[in-house]
């Protein structure tokens, strides 16, 4: 699916439509109004802000902040879909390569769904319909009888080949993380695969997705280390193409006593300085994955406005509509279970 | 026990003098196993005292962590997570003996539910779900723990107040009315003896003037 099609892209239209859109996006003082606001005047905020056709959509059908968290998304999805479908030839296949996790989140809400004994139209309220999978689609894939049929229904819609043991273990233990362990780690393969690096600006993308990578490893790595996870076994979730954390070194940090041991090892890293206060076997790993995340958000942010006729600027919008949206749902969510502001502001990236 | 009722021999007085004997060692046995579950009462209700601060800050705890993976992660995600659980935490309910009393004890085994058998996958799922869930399995055992140690407090209030109950109706009622009893009978002896000394010397007078 995320081969090359050998069309170069139609950067100048796609870029375009993206720019105007990117006018659009909430500002950082945006935030702090909403942080004041009450459920009902937050929904009517963004209802003002480019959000009123999903608000007045589903208004019938949510309430309250289900109805921010839903209309949040369905703008996003369709925003996604809006520029994947707008989008030829080269860049079509690096924006349908990054929207896939979509598709992989809406596999997993479908087999989690099917695995609780959820209906189809349950499941249906909880997809995120962004990535290259439409609506059409992931119905067909709810409408099968057995979850093998899923998965293999989804490998042939992806082009992906799931190796034969990796459904043996499923097959045999009927646990989902084995089949989501490794669609997560085949997007990334697919995500470096589908940027080909002959130029300056695909070159600086391909950096942005090995230092996702990255994060991502250094992310498991300390969720593991925080629950005793022996070295060996924290390996098996490790993603190769990262930029800075090869193989030797997330052996190294797999294997560290703790946390904290981590620091010497760590401390080469780019991103160091922004999680070194974090850094502590006792404190959560709340602070540090907040870093991280604002880092890559930066990272983004660093070369967006370099390169104007190229993926970058696509990407950089993308990444900060999800952060639109996930800010959006972080103050309501906050707000309606009486969290701290300053734990709210915390979460925000801006 | 009516004075009336007794029938004053020294076969009843004997067995009147049995029961004060083991009503007075019972009376002394209840005192201690009361005094003795008082003070275990003191030592169950510190426990329970510490229980309730942990549930409750356990609780607040568990409830910040899932409103913040709420927040950053959505409903969808976190309810998404919850649908793939497929181990549930094994709780055991046994029972100890506190002085004789039976109290439950109740153990939560959460060993089995390590972030790599959950159910969902390691890699995507954020540290935030991850804190959630274990704040949760946290809250979990403490309230299984607040549980024993609360059911094992009121078994004992219940077991003191029966044991107290019984201790006042030694002291107040039953041995009172057996020492009346042995009262009665030994005045009853000494009253007929009186009377057989009385008949006899009147047997004797009478012998000596015919």
């Amino acid at each position: 699916m995320f081969g090359r099609s050998g069309k170069k892209g139609n950067y100048a239209y796609t870029v375009a439509r993206v720019k105007a859109k990117k006018s659009t996006l909430m500002k950082e003082d945006a935030y702090s109004k909403m942080l004041m606001m009450s459920l009902p005047e937050i929904s009517r905020f963004i209802s003002e802000s480019g959000y009123q056709k999903e608000i007045t959509e589903l208004t019938g059908k949510y309430v309250g902040v289900d109805l921010i968290e839903h209309a949040t998304y369905t703008n996003m999805a369709r925003l996604f879909r809006g520029i994947l479908e707008s989008s030829e030839g080269e860049l079509k296949d690096m924006i349908a390569a990054d929207l896939e996790r979509w598709d992989i989140w809406n596999l997993k809400v479908i087999l989690r769904g099917r695995s609780y004994g959820l209906s189809s139209d349950e499941i249906k309220e909880d997809l995120v319909p962004a990535g290259s999978l439409d609506v059409a689609h992931l119905d067909k894939l709810m409408s099968f009888e057995t979850d093998d049929e899923v998965i293999s229904a989804y490998a042939k819609m992806e082009e992906i080949v799931f190796p034969q043991e990796v459904l043996a273990e499923y097959r045999e233990t009927r646990n989902l993380a084995v089949i989501e362990d490794f669609l997560d780690k085949v997007h990334f393969e697919n995500l470096l695969v589908s940027v080909v690096p002959n130029s300056r600006p695909k070159r600086l993308f391909q950096d942005f997705i090995r230092n996702e990578i990255d994060i991502t490893n250094l992310e498991t790595i300390l969720k593991l280390k925080k629950e005793g996870i022996s070295g060996d076994d924290v390996m098996n979730y490790y993603i190769p193409g990262g930029k800075q954390i090869d193989k030797k070194l997330a052996t190294q940090l797999a294997n560290a006593e703790s946390i904290s041991a981590m620091a010497n090892d760590l401390a080469q890293l780019d991103f160091y300085e922004d999680i070194k206060e974090a850094l502590d076997d006792t404190n959560s790993l709340r602070d540090i994955v907040a870093a991280l995340t604002k880092y890559h958000s930066d990272q983004a942010r660093t070369f967006s406005h370099l390169y104007p006729l190229s993926v970058i600027p696509i990407v950089d919008f993308m990444i900060h509509k999800e952060n639109e949206v996930n800010n959006i749902r972080i103050i309501a969510r906050g707000i309606e279970s009486g969290l701290d502001k300053e734990i709210i502001k915390g979460l925000l990236v801006v | 026990m009516s004075t009336q009722d007794i029938t004053p021999t020294r076969s009843v007085l004997m067995d009147v003098k049995k029961r004060i004997n083991l009503s007075k060692s019972g009376y002394k046995i209840m005192k201690m196993k009361r005094d003795g579950l008082i003070i275990e009462f003191f030592e169950v209700m510190e426990k329970a005292k510490a229980m309730r601060d942990s549930v409750v800050s356990d609780y607040e705890q568990a409830m910040e962590k899932i409103s913040i993976a709420r927040a950053v992660e959505g409903e969808i995600a976190v309810k998404s997570a919850a649908y793939a659980l497929k181990n549930e935490p094994k709780v055991t309910v046994g029972s100890k003996s506190i002085m004789g009393m039976m109290v439950p004890k109740v153990d939560a085994d959460m060993s089995q539910c390590t972030i790599t058998n959950k159910g969902y996958g390691v890699i995507s799922t954020s540290a935030y779900i991850e804190e959630a869930s274990k704040a949760f399995e946290k809250l979990l055992v403490t309230l299984v723990r607040a549980a024993e140690v609360e059911t094992t407090m009121k078994k004992l209030l219940d077991e003191i107040e029966r044991t107290k109950r019984r201790v006042n109706a030694l002291e107040f009622k039953v041995i009172p009315e057996l020492e009346e009893a042995q009262r009665f009978i030994k005045f009853r002896l000494e009253e007929m003896d009186r009377e057989n000394t009385i008949r006899l010397k009147f047997l004797k007078g009478k012998k000596e003037a015919a």
